[in-house]
């Protein structure tokens, strides 16, 4: 035996060590906590009023399916390339990652992911079911009308609508000035929705007494004709103001609209017709002013528009209202202006309504403004009796977004006759909601309906999803909303957001050209890698990464846990940086 | 080529001059020059080696252990508390077999809070199973990391290189630091005995049953028993490449000494002076520096200490309720010697107080003056108001 002790030899080692696999330890045994895939709900996608699954929308963005990306947008908004353009993106206000730099440009990419859409050839690939035998009738062809045609023809029901007006669109093609809405845009997503098998028939207003024949020629209808008529100035010389829809209306229709260059308006209200007015007549080479009653930041104008309206040259008088309008008079100083306004001056109260500041006459004071033209967008209301529903001598149906009234066929009522929030976002919900109820009422009966449309609700809150509807896949997700404190931070770094190219102020007030530009498609996919995409499984494979027990099992693109050997340490679920993880205690 | 460095810097120039491929380590004072000269050498290319951040000394050790089990030549540094916190995975490397360099700066141990010189740290974790070796000056921690490396290699078993807190770590002092191609004739690339290897795959260090385990045990207390004779002869061909010896004690002028003084560290700098002034004085004073601890040097001490007649210990630590420790081991080592030497053991320096060559001379006085060793330690310096008031 040799003596290592002072040969210099080495002794053989005697160490533990095995060949055989330690597959034989079973050590899932060992938990007592299990981690789960648990998709959850993103905050902007609980915020957006159409309901889109922006968190999932941002990651195909960012993994370059543009394809994928489209479809699942049209899975809930028939409208993306006009709702990129014109929605007031509540999505960003309510963007996790604005707590670390900026939210992500969620609207630029739905701009952009719209007119992909717009210019592929491909057919899209949104889930659509059999035709199912029944007939609806749609009056009105606005974001209400069209987005219940969609859906409904997607549920498999024949739909026909009925618009007035020549061309169909309604606020979306009268109300909203080309800079901000091309035309041909519109036109192509409304003719996907033809596509669809939906007729629309123009020049064909729907009177109470068509809607009487309606109910025995079709198996319900759809009511969204909107707020048509706009509110007048009830004042001592409002019939020299101009209706500001009506104007709109006359710019877009290509009507002759003659205005004195370099003139003086007055645009009366606070609303974003009074930005689109005011934004539109600087374009004609007017200087006009805006006259609010109320403060800015009480205006329900969206803030970016009165921005951009600002720096194109429009003035804000605030704390003003009319109370005369009266001729100048025939003195030489003032033939270039011929109107007067007389203005009261207003002040806050201390009380408010409905959140917004109460204004009150200031006493007698008043101010006046001597002025070219006077226009008035201080709101609108539906312009027949009949649009409103009708009383209560049927039983109906009330939800956030529609109402179903159970008449000889069921009524639904849509867009802004039903909505609180009068948007184009929330107008294509209400066709959505109505869709959806409507399906349940002939599928499984007017009891059904309510725990139909509940549902689908995202993150529990009162916007539906079509793809909650049809497919269990996102139904399934947790509607808890993820918070900032949920996003595991040390994954992502500050990135400045994105911001689309813009015309400048001067040129913007030479021409009715689009305002804005849609993003390259490097940009987005640079975009859309801010994204945290809350609460959604992107495939970034940590969870794998870091199990120390190689539990974590990739397959078909879906990932699972191996609970043979997962011992419950909830690795997986601390590194997931979107929360899409979760642990649950075991049986025991 | 000869420098001016720190004690830090000697380990890490030994440690760039060793080629290891991965560092892992969590800073603390007082090691922290360590770990940044070596994260420089890595981020310049001045070491071609991964340095992996971790968050504590825990997973510090850890992953030196999983890097070592794939057969890589590792390092890590720590101090005091991260040493007490790796203690695990001490016990860990070794059962392991893993050759681990690992540099300790003996730092005391909180709380009161303290990052001054103490041997407690270190000496606390004797039990195991690394291999330490304690420094005197900068010289000595360069080659003896170098060293480290062959040793630990050679027996399959971890090495703590251990230096004073400040005394040595942050004191700069002429350091002649060898040039590549000697060290690598000393030191030829890490050849390891086993590691992880996917293209054979294997577990390393599974369940063990008692049928199995206590041979295991006495297979590492085998090759520690080897450690001295291996060390000798590493030491021998480091003096033959760089002309300098590190043996793993070291007798100073104790032929004829009447009491000798046993100490390990910076200390051994202060005895080597107060050595020198009390043989001035006609006094027949000796010093045995004790470098290794780890295994014990039991012959050497026998060599050397058999037939004197006192032996006074310097312990900069203290094992409560017990004595300082290495008075304690050197009881141990000579129990069985012929006609040992009555063993003094004093308790100076802790926490950083000075230990001076008027402390050692005085040390001297008491030891001289006395007739008979005790069991209990004497604690240097103590201040006798603050204590009286204790009693009272």
């Amino acid at each position: 035996m040799t003596d290592y002790k002072t040969s210099g030899d080495k002794i053989p080692l005697f160490l533990p060590h095995s060949s055989a696999s330690t597959a034989l330890n079973k050590t899932g045994s060992w938990r007592y906590v299990r981690p789960f895939y648990d998709e959850k709900t993103s905050p902007c996608s609980a915020a957006c009023p159409a309901g889109q699954d922006i968190a999932r929308i941002e990651m195909l963005v960012s993994q370059n399916l543009i394809t994928q990306a489209w479809e699942t947008i049209l899975e809930e908004n028939p409208f993306p390339a006009v709702c990129g353009r014109v929605c007031f993106h509540n999505c960003e206000s309510a963007c996790n990652r604005a707590q670390m730099d900026d939210p992500v440009a969620i609207h630029h990419l739905e701009r952009f992911l719209g007119d992909a859409a717009i210019s592929s050839k491909e057919t899209p690939k949104i889930k659509t079911l059999p035709d199912n035998g029944k007939k609806v009738a749609i009056a009105g062809s606005g974001p209400a009308g069209l987005g219940a045609a969609y859906f409904l023809a997607r549920l498999g029901f024949c739909c026909e609508v009925f618009e007035a007006q020549d061309e169909p669109g309604g606020i979306l093609r009268w109300g909203i000035p080309t800079y901000r809405l091309p035309q041909e845009v519109l036109d192509k997503e409304i003719n996907r929705i033809e596509k669809l098998g939906v007729t629309i028939h123009c020049r064909t207003p729907i009177t109470a007494e068509t809607l009487e024949s309606f109910q025995t020629q079709y198996d319900a209808v759809f009511i969204a004709c909107g707020y048509g008529r706009s509110i007048d100035l009830k004042i001592e010389g409002a019939q020299k103001a101009i209706n500001g829809l009506q104007f709109l209306f006359n710019i877009r229709g290509q009507h002759e609209v003659s205005l004195k260059a370099k003139s003086t308006a007055a645009v009366i209200g606070g609303g974003n017709t009074a930005i689109d007015v005011a934004r539109t007549l600087v374009r004609l080479g007017v200087n006009p002013i805006i006259v609010y009653r109320r403060r800015r930041q009480d205006m329900p104008a969206f803030d970016p528009e009165l921005q951009m309206a600002l720096k194109e040259g429009v003035k804000l008088k605030e704390l003003l209202t009319p109370i005369r309008i009266e001729d100048a008079g025939n003195d030489s100083a003032n033939r270039q202006s011929p109107h007067v306004v007389t203005l009261q001056k207003m002040k806050v109260s201390t009380t408010e309504i409905e959140g917004r500041a109460r204004v009150i006459p200031n006493g007698d004071k008043t101010e006046t403004l001597q002025i070219d033209y006077i226009f008035t967008a201080i709101g609108a209301e539906p312009a027949d009796p009949w649009h409103n529903l009708v009383s209560d001598k049927h039983p109906s149906l009330s939800f956030s977004h529609c109402r179903i009234v159970n008449s000889n066929v069921p009524i639904a009522y849509g867009g802004d006759l039903t909505n609180r929030v009068k948007s184009v976002a929330d107008a294509i919900t209400s066709g959505k909601q109505a869709a959806i109820a409507l399906d349940t009422y002939f599928k499984s009966g007017c009891d059904a309906v309510t725990e139909a449309v509940s549902g689908c609700q995202v993150g529990k809150g009162p916007i539906v999803s079509m793809a909650m509807y049809l497919d269990r896949k996102r139904k399934d997700r947790n509607p808890h909303i993820v918070s900032y404190s949920e996003i595991n931070t040390h994954y992502f770094r500050s990135v400045p957001r994105t911001i689309a190219p813009v015309l400048s102020p001067h040129d913007r007030r030479q021409s009715f050209l689009p305002v804005e530009y849609t993003l390259s498609k490097e940009a987005a996919l640079e975009e859309s890698r801010r994204c945290f995409n809350c609460g959604v499984c992107n495939a970034c494979d940590y969870c794998r990464l870091y199990c120390p027990e190689m539990s974590v099992i990739v397959e078909n693109a879906g990932r699972s846990i191996d609970l043979d050997y997962c011992k419950g340490c909830g690795l997986c679920v601390t590194e997931c940086p979107r929360n899409a993880m979760a642990l649950k205690e075991e049986d025991i | 080529m000869r420098q001016v460095a720190e004690g830090s810097q000697a380990v890490s120039e030994a440690v760039r001059l060793a080629k290891v491929q991965v560092i892992a380590a969590y800073p603390i004072t007082p090691q922290t020059h360590i770990v940044e000269v070596i994260s420089e050498f890595c981020s310049n290319g001045t070491l071609n080696a991964r340095f992996i951040c971790v968050e504590s000394e825990h997973s510090a050790m850890a992953a030196i252990i999983g890097a070592a089990s794939s057969g890589v030549r590792t390092f890590t540094a720590t101090s005091s508390h991260g040493l007490a916190y790796m203690h695990e995975l001490l016990h860990w490397a070794s059962g392991a077999r893993l050759p681990l360099v690992m540099a300790n700066v003996n730092r005391a141990l909180g709380p009161g809070w303290n990052i001054w010189l103490d041997q407690t740290d270190s000496l606390s974790q004797r039990d195991t199973g690394w291999i330490q070796l304690y420094c005197e000056d900068s010289q000595d921690v360069l080659d003896t990391t170098l060293m480290a490396y062959r040793l630990a290699e050679s027996v399959n078993l971890p090495v703590m290189v251990v230096l004073d807190a400040f005394f040595l770590s942050h004191t700069y002092e002429p350091v002649d630091v060898p040039d590549q191609e000697p060290v690598d004739k000393f030191l030829p690339p890490y050849s390891p005995r086993f590691q992880l290897d996917t293209g054979n795959p294997g577990a390393f260090n599974q369940f063990v049953a008692p049928h199995a385990y206590m041979e295991m045990r006495y297979n590492i207390q085998t090759a520690m028993e080897q450690v001295p004779e291996n060390y000798a002869r590493i030491a021998q061909e480091f003096e033959t490449v760089f002309g300098r010896h590190h043996s793993l004690a070291e007798a100073v002028r104790c032929e004829d000494a009447e009491i000798i003084f046993v100490t390990a560290g910076t200390t051994v700098s202060t005895c080597r002076q107060a050595v020198e002034r009390l043989r001035a004085q006609g006094e027949k004073a000796g010093l045995l520096k004790l470098k290794m601890f780890r295994p014990f040097p039991v012959d050497y001490c026998r060599r050397v200490l058999s037939g004197k007649q006192k032996v006074a210990v310097v312990d900069r630590n203290c094992s409560f309720g017990a004595s300082g420790i290495f008075a304690q081991e050197l009881r141990a080592a000579l129990y069985h010697a012929e006609s040992p030497p009555q063993i003094f053991g004093y308790i100076a320096g802790l926490g950083g107080r000075d230990v001076t060559p008027e402390t050692i001379e005085d040390i001297y006085r008491q030891t001289e003056n006395a007739d008979k060793a005790r069991t209990e330690n004497i604690w240097i310096g103590l201040d006798q108001e603050t204590v009286e008031s204790w009693r009272n």
